[in-house]
């Protein structure tokens, strides 16, 4: 402790913390309470405790489709965004080429369009070629929107290699592609799985989106989302639950 | 402990100050006072509680015990903002947002002086450092003897009573340093303040500083000028600190005329008895020889001294140092004229005979 | 060459769609089919359209309240983890703040309409003291509070982020130079966490921008946003060219936003 710091105010950023996170993680706490409430819609006070709403999406087949629809794609988007990552990360690390300001932009760029607009473009654009509705499209999709995540991630773990690990190989006789096998990709391993899981993640949540938001009505959000997060039509999944306020749209 | 000469004149006291961080003691008890218009280095090597010091000065750490007193007031628990303790970092910490005369200008700033006087300021200092040029500059444009001159125009440009300095010269290249130290040495002696200037090279600290303050492991090992700590190391650690020292231990066997009869693990050694004369017949002692007032012979002469081996030569301008080794296997130093070595085979492996004058000895007393 | 799958991917299935659109805006609609032209009426419709405006108005008022007042939020927060707490707690804060990345947006701003309804939690408590109740769903504030949550723990990380790079000699030697506490947050580390603070609220900007569930569940899509007026024209008899104008002119505003922004973080001083 010296005379530069003070108690109070500390205290008070402290404070300040804490209502931050309780402001962040209201909402989810609130929705785990809300889904153990037996009231359809739920509101103070709260009914009874009851796993009613788990039973039902438990017994609900369209869920389990769309669930099993939801892994399969998220697994094959990680592999697809983290490979597609790696090449982009590798390629920032290593080379310097003319364009490559366009490169990075173009890999970078997806998260910053918003979703309804990457919705609508690739739905129009994908069924010009025949290519929407499809899982396949889905995968597309989530893919172009995934490598920049990935990308980020192993291009942060390249950034901590000492440069001349790469050329000590070299000069040890590894050619580039064994260099990269046996030096470059054991040193991103972390950050490949942590690729790997963020960009499953990340697939999963837009999944969810459109799995929420389909069950309201036939809009447009709903369309270009359910294309988006793969053709799942839920019966009676929570997403019947969302308020009336909600639904006058 | 030495004291400056003229008390009641220090701009700083440091009384019993002890500095912890959790269970790690890095000030173990400072207890000096610094002069008006004193250059004062403290030296040692990292970790020492060198650093620390400096920044309890400076107000960016307080210590935990003892009390620190800054031209007469004690300063313990006062905010850094609230001393007038500029100092000098390492890193420099110029800020990079902004230009070279905003950074000398920011401290004039924070004092709130008015616009016209300001300028006037920066640019007696921007003139005096020979950066005027570079007014305008960003601070990743300049080279590291330039930064370092803003570095100080901008501690200086509030002309306080004292300049703390942490390293400042270290990340300078070789030729640059010895420039620096010049430009530090007439400017604290035109301004007539105190410098506080912390440092691990001996040769910094020497060169420019009219007192030194040894450290180790958070303990003072001695504080004088350059003069006596290089001619009278008080302990051991001092004396392998300056490195050019050979030292040897042994206990006082008999009073031989003027002098002690030493007996140590090379043989008998006279020590002059008025330097060590609170020793009696028994007692242990440790006294040191020089480098340079060691002399070399060959085997064959039959002077008493230490038999050892050549074992390596390294060069110091004009002179060079010989590396012996003993039979026991310890290290002996002697430093030499190239002539004067040209004269003896001194090739590695080669036998010889070290041997010096007993007036030459200097007797640690603290050991 | 490892550079080319990325390459050929986004530019298959990334600008390509992009590019299309911008065709598409130049289409016309007749008998409900889609037929390739080069006609000028669509963006002659929106642009001219009142409506247009209000929405394009009220979505960039949006984003910006949302960046300024997320960002307002985010560093005292970020300040304090950065500079005020152990690592250990700091490790720990920024795994807590990574969680609302896994959880869906969309079942947050769902839960948060209970808590903002006119029965809802909020209401309810203030109604213990004899107040309210306050009507915060279906209003701009709604929509607000729901944007802020989005945009909060990414800003307050990012925030943190650049505050963790700033030197902290930097503050110590402010401090030295007679630099008090708030006016060394203002005048050094804000200024040498610049370039992480603007993209912080440039991010939260876009994100607020383009989003379309706050706007819907929480603001409750009247007036409407510029998201929402996408679907709206999309489902009134696929209207797709026109829908493809006004998404081009959110393009556009992010395009040139962000440009901005980050010129502006990379500004150097001096020559």
């Amino acid at each position: 402790m010296t005379g530069n710091r003070n108690i109070v105010i500390e205290a008070l950023l402290r404070l300040h913390v804490l209502a931050c996170l309780i402001f962040i993680f209201a909402p989810i706490l609130g929705s785990f309470v809300f889904s153990l409430n037996s009231d359809r819609f739920p509101s103070l006070p709260l009914g009874h405790f009851s796993l009613e709403w788990y039973r039902l999406i438990w017994e609900d087949p369209f869920v389990w489709s769309g669930f099993f629809n939801t892994v399969i794609v998220g697994l094959c988007v990680a592999v697809i965004a983290t490979l597609l990552g790696f090449g982009g990360a590798y390629t920032d690390y290593r080379y310097k080429f003319v364009g490559k300001n366009v490169y990075l932009a173009l890999a970078l760029l997806p998260p910053t369009i918003p979703v309804v607009i990457m919705g609508l473009a690739m739905l129009a654009f994908l069924s010009r070629i025949n290519l929407s509705g499809s899982t396949i499209s889905v995968i597309i999709a989530h893919g172009v929107m995934c490598s920049p995540f990935a990308m980020a991630i192993i291009r942060l773990r390249l950034s901590q290699m000492d440069p001349d690990l790469e050329a000590a190989s070299w000069n040890l006789g590894g050619n580039e592609w064994a260099t990269l096998r046996h030096v470059i990709v054991p040193f991103a391993r972390p950050a490949i799985f942590a690729a790997l899981f963020i960009t499953m993640a990340v697939s999963f949540d837009e999944f969810a989106v459109a799995w929420f938001v389909s069950g309201l009505n036939e809009t447009l959000p709903v369309k270009i989302l359910g294309f988006l997060q793969g053709q799942v039509s839920p019966g009676s999944t929570p997403s019947a639950r969302l308020p009336s306020s909600a639904r006058s749209r | 402990m030495t004291m400056t000469p003229t008390t009641s004149d220090a701009i700083v006291k440091l009384d019993g100050v002890v500095k912890k961080f959790g269970d790690f003691v890095a000030v173990e008890r400072a207890d000096f006072e610094i002069g008006r218009g004193e250059f004062l280095a403290i030296m040692g090597s990292s970790g020492c509680g060198k650093t620390t010091t400096l920044r309890m000065l400076a107000g960016l750490e307080d210590p935990t015990e003892g009390d620190i007193w800054l031209d007469g007031e004690r300063v313990n628990g006062k905010a850094t903002w609230d001393r007038d303790t500029p100092m000098v970092w390492q890193s420099l910490a110029l800020f990079p947002f902004l230009t070279v005369r905003e950074n000398v200008e920011f401290s004039l700033k924070m004092r709130s002086v008015g616009k016209a006087e300001r300028a006037e300021r920066v640019h007696k200092w921007l003139d005096r450092m020979q950066i005027v040029e570079f007014a305008d500059r960003n601070i990743s444009q300049l080279s590291g003897g330039q930064r370092q001159r803003v570095a100080l125009a901008r501690a200086l440009v509030t002309e306080p009573e004292i300049l703390l300095l942490d390293e400042p010269l270290s990340a300078l290249d070789a030729h640059l340093k010895v420039r620096m130290q010049a430009v530090l040495s007439n400017l604290q002696k035109d301004l007539g303040i105190t410098f506080v200037y912390v440092t691990h090279s001996m040769s910094e600290a020497f060169s420019m500083a009219d007192r030194v303050v040894i450290m180790s492991r958070g303990k003072i090992e001695q504080i004088g000028t350059p003069q006596e700590i290089y001619h009278a190391p008080r302990n051991r650690f001092v004396a392998e600190f300056l490195g050019s020292a050979n030292i040897f231990t042994g206990r006082i066997v008999e009073r031989a005329g003027e002098n002690w009869m030493v007996e140590t693990d090379y043989g008998r050694f006279a020590v002059p008895a008025s330097k060590a004369a609170e020793k009696t017949v028994g007692d242990s002692v440790s006294f040191i020889v020089s480098a340079e007032n060691m002399q070399l012979g060959p085997e064959s002469a039959d002077i008493p001294g230490i038999s050892a081996r050549v074992v390596g030569e390294e060069f110091v301008g004009a002179t060079a140092m010989v590396f012996l080794e003993t039979e026991s296997g310890e290290e002996l130093k002697v430093q030499k004229g190239h002539a004067e070595l040209a004269a003896i085979d001194h090739r590695a492996g080669a036998s010889l005979v070290v041997h010096w004058d007993s007036e030459a000895c200097h007797v640690l007393p603290a050991e | 060459m490892l550079s080319l799958p990325l390459l050929i991917w986004q530019l298959a299935f990334f600008l390509f769609p992009l590019l299309f659109l911008v065709a598409l805006s130049f289409w016309t609609v007749r008998n409900f089919q889609m037929q390739p032209d080069l006609d000028f009426g669509n963006w002659e419709r929106i642009l001219t359209r009142r409506a247009f405006w209000d929405a394009y108005l009220l979505t960039a008022l949006l984003a910006t309240a949302s960046a300024v007042l997320t960002s307002l939020i985010a560093f005292p927060a970020a300040y304090a983890i950065s500079f005020k707490v152990s690592d250990r707690v700091k490790q720990w804060l920024i795994f807590v703040l990574i969680i609302p990345f896994f959880t869906s947006y969309l079942v947050r701003v769902y839960s948060l309409q209970v808590f903002l309804s006119d029965a809802g939690i909020i209401n309810a408590f203030l109604g213990f003291f004899g107040l309210g109740p306050i009507l915060m769903l279906n209003t701009l504030f709604g929509t607000l509070v729901g944007l802020v949550t989005l945009c909060l723990p990414l800003v307050v990380l990012l925030q943190t982020f650049s505050l963790n790079f700033v030197d902290r000699d930097l503050v110590e030697a402010a401090h030295n130079l007679r630099c008090g506490r708030l006016r060394t947050v203002l005048m050094v580390i804000v200024p040498s966490a610049r370039v992480g603070l603007v993209i912080a609220a440039l991010f939260a900007f876009i994100l607020s921008f383009g989003d379309f569930v706050s706007p819907l569940y929480l603001g409750g899509g009247n007036p409407p946003t510029l998201s929402i007026m996408i679907t709206d024209i999309t489902k009134s008899g696929q209207q797709w060219p026109r829908a493809a104008v006004v998404a081009l002119m959110m393009i556009t505003t992010l395009l040139t936003v962000a440009f901005l922004a980050i010129q502006f973080a990379y500004k150097e001083r001096g020559k």
